[in-house]
């Protein structure tokens, strides 16, 4: 689950992505969740959404001007840090959870990022899928633990918050029911003391 | 809180992962099992992130600092000063270690864009490079050949600025500004006149004394740090003895062996009284004078005579027993050298303020010695072929970029499109409100472009806002003059890639000549800007030996390893005047009814001043923290310095029934034929660090349109708008809550707003310190 939000918060949201979003069976299993579209997601035609969303996107987490920077530094500082900045001590905590975890990151953006947090719950979910299917029982535990370490000490501290930010910033049911559905999943997940 | 079930998650999970199965291009992550080991610890933590080191060359501010960029991960994590460089040897300031701010600035402008609804609204729209190439390409060619209607092309430094002169003649305009006027055009003027080069090097590290006048470099200056550390090497290493002369305490006179208050804009008498001294008391150089200067003893000390230290106690405030001991002092000690800045020169008598100060070091032929009053040394570039032709010049032509404005604003000088680059005239010149109405105004500048990395004032005026790099994406070949008097070539290069859609400034100009056409294009042959700045560096036989370009991108600087100072440079072959020797009595001051010898010029404006109409003189000073309008975005340099109440002496607040934190207006006293008076408002500081006639004010904050961090909780009111996402409504970023000065005027007052156009008429650069306002009680 953690998959399909990592993605819509990575970038501008390719036609691909809102046609799979789009999809009848799709929207059925996120209404489960509290997420109901609205015309200007469901009636636009795909392109003029892709490039409206994009348009968003780049608002919302771009600039120029008032924008959402989307990264845990900006939102969570350590106590020496006065100063809001990108890659700040939390951002060198999460690289080094993903160092710790076995994730080794292969593009440039900075670890803290929203997308590539999210992301992360969902490599490692996967990671931990696998190992109860081969019967590792022991690596499972383990990788599950972290999931729930990473979602307390990093997700539960800066998501809910700029999920809200968002939903408050956009006038887009796509980004604002995605914001809404992140913050559902990063509360579950955090709260979770077995494996759902 | 929702009901949600195991079935709810596995039917989401399994929808989610069949959408992203296409989405196959998102893989940030590699997963590796092998790597956890014992206990979920990494065996890898040692070996961390890779970490490259690049140097690179700072323009945070003028002065060019080497710099280290560390880059993980192609992130910038930190800046350091680079031990190689001849300037600031391994030393970086609090505003080069902040260019990180900048790079990674939130507010920074990354797409292109266009103006939406009119011009000054500050609302755009987001287009591409290849829409906004042709949109510019298009206004260009409709003036292009046309006198009437001319380009007009500002930026900060016009020297550094090689490839905006270039292409501004390219296209057929003589009409590129550089800035020096508001900075230091009356120095340049001063010094040039005097030994016919531009400038000077006070060679601090190896003087015994050293004199200052309206100089702070402990906290400011053109090579602040560079020239800072070799001056503290002076006082501590070689107990050189420090004196200054101000208006204010500023940290240099903070550790001076002595400090003395002067009548604001009276420099000039205080130098030529130690003259005076100097000649009556036989301490000087004869034999330098007779030899290397164009005029006699006799006619010195016949010139000198009036200045008495009587009458410069009675006009400057400082003590005529002082002048006699510290002139008699910097006679007798040797070497000695004097020290000057924007202070002292930034008046109506500017550039004879400076020439009298250059006087004290000629007459003890203190002149290009170890130790003494150095000629600026410097590489020159080349300005490669094919160079444009220089295009037929218009009414404004060569004046200043102060006078330039005035003339568009007079319907002088038409303007058919305006480009800004990097500069922002309506923030950093005198009376910036004009020039705002000026630029909004489609009559009298029809279409303006901005290149700029920042939505900026000037910015916030234009059609169209190019998006450039900042320093640290972009490359230059940078030179300064030496401090160590052995000229050096630095290398400005990428320590990152561009971010976004930002371009370097090279990119821009050829991509933008090629649209333009017309056989434009022809003058930017170079594929790359590598070609470009190996063109610019052909000249430097040395370097080229060294390995050229490539040595630069791995050293950051180079200078011939077996050049030493060659002092006494002069001796070959004279100074470059016009009569090979430096030139105490100026024919071309004569020539134009100004006074050809070093002379005291009463400021005016100040002899008038009434203390019944609560009358102050205004000094806005430099401080080691913001570079004009270039630091105030960024968050560690504003951290420490955003605000700049009025430093007000004791004395004059207890006259005036104002005590420390007032709020205080200060309203410039009108001129004849002026419509409206000007006043800014800010708070009371009140210090003995001021002399009890000057109210003065730090420059560089109280930005109005810049980001967050400038504006403060203004920001949350000025936010630009881009049409076309639907929402006007501003966001409310999280970094602006950070901002824990930005309530109440926090942020400072740009005092430049309320400085009239008013320049030294030889120099041309702007009388920054001859405003006279009325201070009261806000």
């Amino acid at each position: 689950m953690f998959g399909l939000v990592a993605r819509v918060f990575s970038g501008r949201p390719t036609e691909g992505l809102l046609d799979g979003i789009r999809d009848s069976q799709m929207l059925e299993s996120l209404s489960a969740f509290g997420v109901v579209f609205e015309e200007d997601f469901l009636g636009t035609p795909i392109d003029r959404l892709a490039d409206d969303l994009a348009g968003e996107f780049v608002r919302l987490f771009i600039g120029p001007g008032h924008h959402i920077a989307p990264h845990e530094s900006v939102y969570v500082r350590a106590e020496e840090e006065d100063l809001p900045r990108l890659w700040g001590k939390a951002t060198v905590e999460v690289a080094n959870f993903y160092l710790e975890a076995g994730l080794e990151l292969s593009t440039h953006q900075t670890p803290d990022h929203l997308g590539l947090e999210l992301e992360a719950m969902a490599v490692l979910a996967e990671a931990e899928a696998e190992s109860r299917e081969t019967g590792d029982l022991t690596s499972a535990e383990e990788i599950f633990d972290m999931q729930l370490v990473f979602c307390r000490q990093h997700l539960q501290r800066w998501v809910p918050r700029i999920c809200s930010d968002v939903e408050n910033e956009t006038a887009s049911s796509f980004y604002r029911n995605m914001a809404l559905l992140t913050t559902s999943l990063v509360e579950m997940q955090c709260g979770a003391d077995t494996i759902f | 809180m929702r009901m949600i079930n195991r079935r709810d998650f596995l039917k989401l999970g399994a929808a989610s992962a069949a959408v992203l199965a296409i989405e196959s291009q998102f893989h940030p992550f590699v997963y590796a099992a092998e790597r956890l080991a014992e206990g979920g610890r990494s065996v890898n933590r040692n070996s961390g992130l890779p970490r490259s080191f690049l140097p690179s060359t700072c323009t945070q501010c003028p002065a060019g600092c080497g710099t280290i960029g560390y880059v993980e991960e192609s992130r910038l994590v930190k800046i350091g000063g680079n031990t190689k460089h001849l300037s600031n040897e391994s030393a970086l300031c609090a505003r080069g270690q902040a260019g990180i701010n900048a790079l990674y600035d939130p507010d920074r402008l990354l797409k292109p864009l266009k103006r939406v609804g009119q011009r000054g609204r500050n609302s755009w729209q987001e287009i591409s490079w290849e829409e906004a190439y042709r949109e510019v390409s298009e206004n260009m060619n409709a003036i292009r050949g046309s006198q009437a209607r001319d380009l007009v092309f500002l930026t900060d430094d016009i020297e550094r600025d090689a490839l905006g002169r270039r292409f501004t003649n390219a296209f057929g305009s003589a009409n590129a500004f550089g800035a020096s006027s508001i900075y230091d055009a009356n120095k340049r003027a001063g010094t040039s006149l005097t030994w016919g080069k531009e400038g000077d090097m006070p060679d601090v590290a190896h003087s015994k004394y050293i004199l200052a006048f309206g100089a702070n470099p402990y906290e400011s200056g053109s090579q602040f740090v560079g020239f800072a550390r070799r001056m503290i090497d002076g006082v501590l290493n070689n107990q050189a003895k420090l004196v200054v002369f101000d208006v204010r305490l500023t940290i240099t006179s903070a550790k001076a062996n002595e400090v003395f208050y002067v009548q604001p804009g009276t420099y000039a008498l205080v130098a030529l009284a130690m003259a005076n001294v100097i000649m009556q008391e036989g301490l000087y150089d004869g034999a330098f004078i007779e030899r290397w200067t164009n005029v006699s003893t006799a006619q010195l000390a016949q010139h000198l005579a009036e200045y008495t230290p009587e009458r410069a106690e009675a006009e400057t405030g400082v003590s005529a027993t002082v002048i006699r001991r510290v002139a008699a002092e910097f006679a007798s000690t040797k070497p000695a050298t004097t020290v000057t800045d924007s202070m002292l020169s930034a008046h109506k008598n500017g550039v004879q303020n400076e020439r009298a100060v250059m006087l004290l070091n000629i007459i003890t032929g203190n002149i290009d010695i170890r130790g003494g009053l150095c000629i600026p040394r410097q590489y020159d570039l080349t300005d490669p072929d094919p160079v444009p032709s220089t295009p037929a010049p218009t009414v404004a032509t060569g004046q200043s970029i102060v006078a330039a404005m005035t003339m568009i604003k007079e319907r002088k000088q038409p303007v058919g499109v305006l480009m800004t680059h990097g500069f922002n005239p309506v923030y950093a010149n005198p009376d910036g409100a004009s020039i705002e109405e000026t630029l909004k105004d489609e009559t009298l500048v029809k279409y303006h472009v901005a290149v700029t990395p920042f939505i900026n004032e000037t910015a916030a005026m234009a059609d169209i806002i190019l998006p450039e790099t900042t320093y640290l994406e972009d490359w230059d070949i940078e030179v300064r003059s030496s401090l160590e008097l052995v000229p050096f070539v630095a290398l400005r290069q990428a320590v990152v890639p561009p971010l976004d859609s930002a371009k370097p400034f090279f990119d821009i100009v050829v991509e933008l000549s090629a649209a333009i056409g017309g056989g434009m294009q022809q003058f930017f042959p170079w594929k790359s800007v590598d070609g470009w700045l190996k063109a610019r560096i052909s000249g430097i036989g040395g370097l080229t030996k060294a390995g050229g370009l490539d040595y630069l991108k791995q050293h950051g600087v180079w200078y011939d390893p077996k050049s030493r100072p060659n002092y006494g440079s002069y001796q070959a072959g004279g100074f470059p005047t016009p009569s090979g020797r430096i030139e105490v009595y100026s024919q071309y001051l004569a020539s134009r009814n100004f006074a050809p010898m070093p002379a005291y010029e009463p400021i005016a404006a100040f002899r008038t001043l009434s203390e019944e109409k609560n009358e102050m003189i205004l000094t806005i000073y430099d401080t080691a923290l913001q570079t004009d309008y270039k630091t105030g975005n960024c968050m560690w340099v504003d951290e420490i310095l955003h605000d700049n109440p009025a430093w007000i002496n004791p004395e004059t607040g207890a006259r005036l029934g104002i005590i420390d934190g007032d709020p205080v207006k200060l309203t410039r006293t009108s001129r004849s034929g002026e419509a409206k008076q000007r006043s800014i408002e800010t708070t009371a500081f009140l210090s003995e660090g001021v002399h009890p006639q000057v109210v003065a004010m730090a420059n560089g904050v109280g930005h109005t349109v810049f980001g967050h961090v400038a504006e403060g909780e203004k920001f949350e009111k000025n936010g630009t708008t881009v049409t076309g996402s639907g929402i006007p409504k501003f966001l409310q970023d999280p970094n602006s809550k950070l901002i824990w000065w930005g309530e109440k005027g926090g942020i400072g007052v740009n005092a430049k707003e309320i400085v009239p156009v008013d320049m030294d008429p030889i120099g041309g650069g702007e009388a920054w310190g001859d405003v006279v306002v009325t201070l009261a009680k806000g």
